[in-house]
């Protein structure tokens, strides 16, 4: 690859996937690449400060994928998804973690809970599992490194937090987060519908305390 | 339909998968070899992107009521038809009706690749037939192959043409080639010397979603990364320093260190790597990988 400027934020996963560094700029910068419709794009996976181009195999990166790549975006106050209002119990026997993360934080049980509700959150990127929203906006004083040892088992529906970021687990499965609670959704994610994932990229989250 | 008298360890149902929903956490999956089992498909005379099975270590025991039209392709296992006549790999193959055939292990390599002329016929989700077992969708009910089942297959008219498979040569000196990659400068010496100089052994634990590797720890300075985009072949370093190549149902985001990429010309050999396998890693250069064509499988009539 020519190391022209504007592949200074450009680093690759084997010959296919090409990941571009968008810091703020994640979402519009997706959106205007899934707009563009690239032949040589097989698929685009955004995540926080970046997105993975996975082009088809042999694809060079044509002059068109590098043109959409360096153009401005526009205005990204535009892209304001969906609401989504979730009920969650926390504590218990659903969250099992919270206690601990209260007294990391130094602040009682009822005010972690307190906190976590009081914060709207933005649906950053999917990833993990299908439909698993990795959610900004997380108080500072909540933010805990994963578990040392991740669970064999979560339950669906659970309400975690893993470093800056909160998350719910679509499926049941294995899981290194800190299990805060549980929502009442009952799908996060369906194949069989037209719109398997509930949450998408730039969609709102508020969790309303059962 | 196609009775599954007994199951083998793990038989899915696959195709050449779903790309283009990475966005919403779905890996793109399918069968690890596509040029395998497209070349099994095209045997028995189907669309290149039929759905066939995909069959792991150990295979097996099918029943065809209505007899059937098949073809194996991939690694070569110990395999018998109840008619007495040998099952060659490669080939076309004319089942007679109520015929069984049975695979059991692997003789060398993991998977191989069976076409049925018409395809298995489960219905597509999001866009593809091939299982994702993770998230238990896709295939037959989401799920390997059980005793019992009756898969669902939609048998083709027409005339039927005995083919012969010549797969490609493939270099097979137990080296994955591999692109630098994202995160390899934060390996450090020691590390990077161990990733590129020694053997790895593939652990049992390994599936479609990784390869998990034993070997010399790939020791990197303690780093607390963002969840990014990855995919098959990423080569992820967790910080106990072993290896995991990720595999084709292997998550689309993840947060440990990416020291390599293994490149698409060598997938198909890691498709066949099985526990106890050692492996080695060698560097390329990513206009060279980009510039290796996908092997080729010549098909030709058997006079």
């Amino acid at each position: 690859m020519g190391q022209s400027n504007s592949d200074t934020g450009w680093r690759w996963i084997s010959e296919r996937g090409l990941r571009v560094a968008t810091g703020g700029t994640t979402l519009t910068r997706y959106l205007s690449l899934v707009s563009q419709n690239l032949p040589e794009i097989e698929d685009l996976i955004p995540s926080d400060d970046s997105i993975l181009l996975i082009l088809h195999r042999g694809a060079p990166v044509s002059a068109a994928l590098r043109a959409a790549l360096a153009a401005p975006l526009a205005d990204a106050a535009t892209q304001t998804g969906r609401l989504h209002e979730i009920a969650v119990e926390y504590g218990g026997a659903a969250g099992p973690d919270l206690p601990g993360l209260a007294r990391r934080a130094g602040i009682s049980v009822a005010d972690c809970i307190e906190r976590h509700a009081a914060t709207d959150y933005t649906v950053t990127f999917l990833g993990f599992q299908p439909g698993f929203p990795y959610l900004r906006g997380l108080p500072e004083a909540l933010c805990a490194p994963r578990r040392a040892t991740p669970r064999v088992r979560v339950a669906t529906g659970s309400v975690a937090i893993g470093g800056a970021y909160c998350g719910i687990y679509p499926a049941d499965g294995p899981g290194g987060w800190h299990l805060i609670g549980r929502a009442a959704v009952t799908t996060l994610f369906d194949p069989a519908r037209p719109a398997p994932a509930l949450l998408m990229p730039g969609d709102r989250v508020r969790f309303v305390p059962a | 339909m196609i009775e599954v008298v007994r199951a083998g360890l793990c038989d899915l149902v696959m195709d050449p998968g779903r790309p283009g929903w990475g966005a919403l956490g779905v890996p793109a999956g399918g069968a690890a070899d596509p040029a395998a089992l497209a070349a099994a498909n095209r045997l028995v005379g189907n669309d290149a992107a039929a759905a066939g099975l995909e069959i792991t270590l150990s295979g097996p025991l099918l029943r065809f009521p209505a007899g059937g039209v098949v073809a194996l392709t991939g690694a070569r296992f110990a395999a018998a038809r109840s008619s007495g006549v040998t099952v060659a790999w490669n080939e076309t193959l004319v089942l007679a009706a109520g015929e069984t055939l049975s695979l059991g292990p692997a003789q060398a390599g993991c998977r191989c690749w069976l076409a049925l002329r018409g395809g298995v016929a489960v219905t597509p989700v999001m866009d593809s037939r091939s299982t994702l077992l993770p998230a238990g969708f896709g295939g037959h009910l989401g799920r390997a192959l059980q005793a019992g089942d009756a898969l669902p297959w939609m048998p083709a008219a027409g005339e039927i043409r005995l083919l012969r498979a010549h797969p490609p040569v493939a270099p097979r000196n137990g080296t994955l080639r591999v692109v630098a990659g994202p995160q390899a400068a934060c390996f450090d010496d020691a590390g990077l010397a161990a990733f590129f100089n020694s053997p790895y052994r593939v652990d049992p634990a390994s599936d479609r979603r990784g390869v998990r590797l034993k070997g010399p720890a790939a020791t990197h300075e303690p780093i607390e990364l963002a969840s990014q985009g990855v995919l098959p072949g990423a080569v992820q370093v967790p910080p106990d320093g072993q290896p995991i190549i990720l595999g084709w149902d292997g998550p689309v985001t993840g947060g440990y260190p990416v020291i390599a990429g293994v490149i698409s010309a060598d997938l198909p050999m890691l498709a066949q790597l099985r526990p106890g396998n050692t492996v080695r890693f060698g560097t390329i250069e990513l206009e060279a990988a980009r510039a290796l064509a996908a092997g080729q499988w010549d098909i030709e009539d058997i006079a």
